[in-house]
């Protein structure tokens, strides 16, 4: 079996993740924050274990600041509804993932409207200009995608923060396929909201998300409940992350989280996007000198790409092409990749695209196996 | 005999400050405490043994809000 979808979620898991998650059943099975005895006071120490693992990753402000979370639309969700007014502006990039454009498309029955900003790749000046181009009296967030998760495009989030900042606009980072891939500092990049999946190049495993913002007052809460915490209030806690994480967490998942990123740490994000970037470049030499291979985006070079990429074979629905090589076992998503928008900018929308994205574990034989796969399917169409 | 127990707004909190005070010094630990309706907090509080009134200090100068302060602790 040879595992290409990694954009979807990563596969294998390290083991070390395995045994955290299998330990973490066996050992800190109470609910943490709540009961007070002993087992539950050390489930909530390795869940704050958690917290400072992932502050410290990605250069966050401290441990209070990372909000666990389903997953990474379910942050973007938070900070959507929990920001906007009735009649604010939003602009967010011509990339987003539908767990961006879904929720905005919601919000318009309140009159909140968006701006639809292009991208040009490689092309950092041009795409700031369309972001600064978009601002206007009304804009009060701007949400742009770390890297696309369909063409793997880069955006300058330095250069979008500085901009938003001169304006007083707040910005929202979907870093779902840039984290565990690229090194992120908050702080360096002056993020207001980061959003990531914690089930993707962290590592971790599915139904783990995170939101880390030093800025939770100024969101209110889409979820209410019980937080282990002045029980006796009827009212919902105003501190951060407790305010945000009523009901009973993913104890297991934020586990397994932690042994991801600690995987990375011990590994080298460095080591891990080198690797990376090699499978995928290896890819995309051979795809190039292929006969009716159709590629989208220039080679995937380190500063404007993050090691993924989508093509289509001449002639052939991208759904099909997948469909063979799962018959060789070879496992890569095709269709739209829920970014309908991302797929109009590069006129996509009716094919689709079949998405390759590598993990530290691929190997150059896994892609060398779908070569030949997309050899034969070539020469028999 | 009395524990000098720090309350403070959340188990996040009370670890945090756990941990500034272990690293600055202070011998501190996480202990749950019995509520009563005059005692604010999280439900938890941070236990230091020795120097509780410098801790507590210690711990707003960190940016971690001491919500009350009790001598009661089980």
């Amino acid at each position: 079996m040879v595992y290409l979808d990694n954009a979807a979620t990563t596969f294998p898991k390290p083991q070390m993740v395995t045994k955290a998650i299998l330990n973490s059943i066996i050992r800190q099975g109470a609910n943490p924050g709540r009961s007070g005895h002993k087992m539950s006071i050390e489930t909530a120490m390795q869940v704050y274990n958690c917290r400072d693992t992932i502050s410290n990753f990605f250069g966050a402000h401290g441990p209070e600041d990372v909000i666990f979370t389903l997953n990474c639309t379910m942050a973007i969700n938070m900070v959507i509804k929990g920001l906007l007014k009735p009649d604010d502006h939003v602009i967010i990039s011509c990339l987003e993932h539908n767990a961006v454009v879904r929720p905005l498309n919601a919000l318009k029955k309140f009159g909140i409207t968006y701006t639809v900003a292009q991208v040009y790749p490689c092309n950092n000046d041009a795409t700031l200009d369309s972001f600064r181009k978009a601002i206007n009296d009304k804009t009060s967030l701007i949400i742009c995608t770390h890297a696309s998760n369909v063409w793997g495009i880069r955006l300058p989030i330095a250069r979008i923060t500085a901009l938003a900042h001169e304006y007083n606009i707040p910005v929202l980072v979907d870093a779902a396929q840039s984290a565990g891939h690229l090194p992120i500092d908050m702080k360096e990049l002056k993020i207001d909201y980061l959003c990531a999946a914690g089930h993707k190049g962290l590592y971790g495993p599915m139904g783990t998300g995170i939101l880390i913002t030093n800025k939770g007052k100024n969101l209110t809460t889409i979820i209410e409940g019980g937080t282990g915490t002045n029980s006796q209030s009827y009212m919902q806690p105003e501190m951060s992350p407790e305010k945000f994480e009523s009901g009973t967490p993913n104890v297991p998942g934020i586990i397994g989280l932690n042994a991801g990123i600690n995987f990375i740490k011990k590994t080298k994000i460095e080591r891990i996007s080198t690797h990376e970037y090699n499978i995928i470049n290896y890819l995309y030499n051979k795809l190039s000198c292929m006969d009716n291979i159709i590629l989208y985006m220039p080679k995937p070079d380190p500063k404007h790409f993050v090691p993924l990429l989508s093509f289509n074979i001449k002639g052939m629905s991208s759904e099909k092409v997948a469909a063979y090589l799962d018959k060789n076992n070879i496992y890569v998503r095709a269709g739209l990749h829920c970014a309908p928008l991302a797929h109009q900018f590069a006129n996509t929308i009716d094919s689709g695209a079949v998405r390759i994205c590598p993990s530290f574990f691929t190997k150059l034989s896994d892609i060398d196996l779908l070569l030949l796969s997309i050899k034969k399917l070539t020469s028999n169409s | 005999m009395d524990k000098p127990l720090i309350l403070v707004e959340s188990i996040t909190y009370a670890i945090k400050g756990r941990d500034i005070l272990n690293r600055n010094g202070f011998r501190a630990t996480i202990q749950k405490i019995i509520k009563n309706k005059e005692l604010k907090g999280c439900g938890y509080a941070i236990y230091v043994k020795e120097r509780a009134d410098e801790a507590a200090d210690f711990l707003n100068k960190s940016g971690i809000k001491v919500v009350s302060r009790t001598d009661w602790g089980h």
